[in-house]
């Protein structure tokens, strides 16, 4: 479950794009997670968060926040996400959670010195880090760089470049809006990571080429 | 993943779906190419067919692989988690399993697009194993291993093609370059891409020690990535 890691794109545009993963440790610290879980999807639904999900279960787009509220169990072994597209959030997240001292591990993805300053900030000295070393092997596979700026907001890979180039196809032709078509992709990505604020800034880019 | 051709009524909607690009029309209705299928089922959550003409029934071994490794929605039978199954460095402050004075490391095979087959993973498992790292006991990899000594995958998944799979191992860090140019050495003999992932703990002075090896090597680095803000609890005893 790397999949919130290996995110592509442009400073100006990555700098719209934290995830927060809340995770369980299976073993250690699942029993009587159910509760904190919760917690911290209530926190964040006050900092206004693009996209909410559990990977247990699914996105707020395809389940709704109310069903992925009630199917969160008692003693729960899942990652629960919040995505959010400015920095202002993304640290008033972090500072409530910090505050509300859950005991769940919490995973910022994001541009690392952002990332850095906010943990700063809030006074916490970070654990550890992981690296996207990038694609290697047989990369003339790959659709172009574009394209892969927003579908790698799923790590789990639910969407393709063929629906992508759907959507923006529909954009282009003014059949929907970018905002509604980045939704229609969010629905996809059954965990929640996805990011549509980021996503409809790339579509308009794509669909105006 | 199957499509009942008498219920198909052909409006081609599920095609664009497919991220293998396993579905296509033939005679007017959507077939699915069985081999090419990683059973993610991305095609039946889409909601994409009016008329549920998706044919889901559970696969035997080994193709049941397919779907623990390709859709985020089934847990792994090895581990009972989900996605790619392992929680990797994300617990780290409660596990333990990356340690001061270690480097843990990951080859996400067929990840982002192309998929990959299982005989991709075996050869730069192998070829990492020769380093003697150490596998990740709780990845769904390392209990597809014939002898996590060898690396050696077993012979009847090998052809098995799934979305993604990770391996990861550990190593004490002065053994970083000869991992990473092994990797270089390795991938060259896939017909698949891999992302790969380096994770390190932040010492006292906020300095990520692999920054310099990376960049003594000569290997880029994305600007961003995941960061442990260091949480969870209890903590892991003999941890940072």
């Amino acid at each position: 479950m790397t999949h919130t890691l290996h995110r592509s794109g442009t400073r100006e545009s990555l700098s719209g794009d934290f995830v927060f993963l809340y995770m369980s440790s299976k073993g250690i610290n699942t029993a009587d997670s159910g509760p904190k879980f919760k917690k911290f999807l209530e926190i964040a639904q006050r900092h206004n968060p693009v996209n909410m999900g559990d990977a247990s279960y699914g996105n707020q787009f395809a389940k709704g926040l109310d069903n992925i509220m009630g199917n969160i169990k008692k003693d729960y072994m899942t990652a629960v996400h919040a995505v959010f597209d400015n920095e202002k959030d993304a640290a008033a997240m972090l500072k409530d959670v910090k505050e509300a001292d859950l005991g769940l591990s919490l995973v910022i993805s994001g541009i690392f010195d952002r990332v850095k300053g906010l943990c700063q900030k809030n006074g916490i000295h970070r654990h550890a880090v992981t690296y996207s070393l990038g694609i290697w092997g047989k990369t003339n596979k790959l659709p172009p760089e574009k394209v892969l700026d927003v579908i790698t907001m799923c790590g789990h890979g639910m969407i393709s470049a063929a629906r992508l180039n759907s959507v923006a196809e529909d954009v282009r032709a003014g059949r929907k809006s970018a905002e509604d078509a980045a939704k229609e992709l969010a629905r996809q990505c059954d965990c929640g990571v996805f990011n549509p604020s980021r996503a409809a800034k790339l579509l308009t880019a794509l669909a105006n080429k | 993943m199957k499509i009942d051709r008498d219920i198909c009524n052909s409006c081609e909607e599920c095609v664009q779906y497919c991220p293998m690009g396993a579905i296509s029309m033939k005679d007017d209705v959507a077939v699915i190419d069985q081999d090419e299928c990683v059973e993610c089922g991305i095609c039946l959550r889409s909601g994409a067919c009016s008329v549920d003409a998706f044919i889901d029934e559970k696969a035997p071994w080994p193709r049941q692989l397919r779907a623990e490794f390709s859709n985020p929605t089934v847990p792994h039978h090895s581990t009972g988690l989900a996605g790619r199954g392992t929680e990797e460095v994300k617990t780290n402050e409660v596990t333990g399993r990356l340690k001061p004075g270690w480097l843990a490391f990951a080859v996400e095979f067929g990840r982002p697009v192309t998929g990959t087959r299982f005989r991709d993973v075996d050869t730069v498992a192998q070829a990492l194993a020769k380093l003697g790292v150490t596998f990740e006991p709780a990845n769904p990899v390392t209990f597809l291993m014939e002898d996590v000594k060898t690396g050696k995958i077993r012979k009847d998944i090998l052809n098995e093609k799934v979305l993604s799979a990770i391996i990861e191992c550990v190593f004490p860090r002065e053994k970083g370059p000869a991992v990473l140019k092994a990797l270089q050495e390795a991938v060259k003999k896939i017909d698949t891409v891999c992302s790969v992932d380096l994770a390190d703990l932040v010492q006292p002075d906020e300095t990520v020690p692999a920054e310099k090896m990376l960049n003594e090597l000569g290997i880029s680095y994305r600007i961003n990535g995941k960061t442990n803000i260091g949480l969870g609890r209890p903590k892991f005893k003999g941890g940072n």
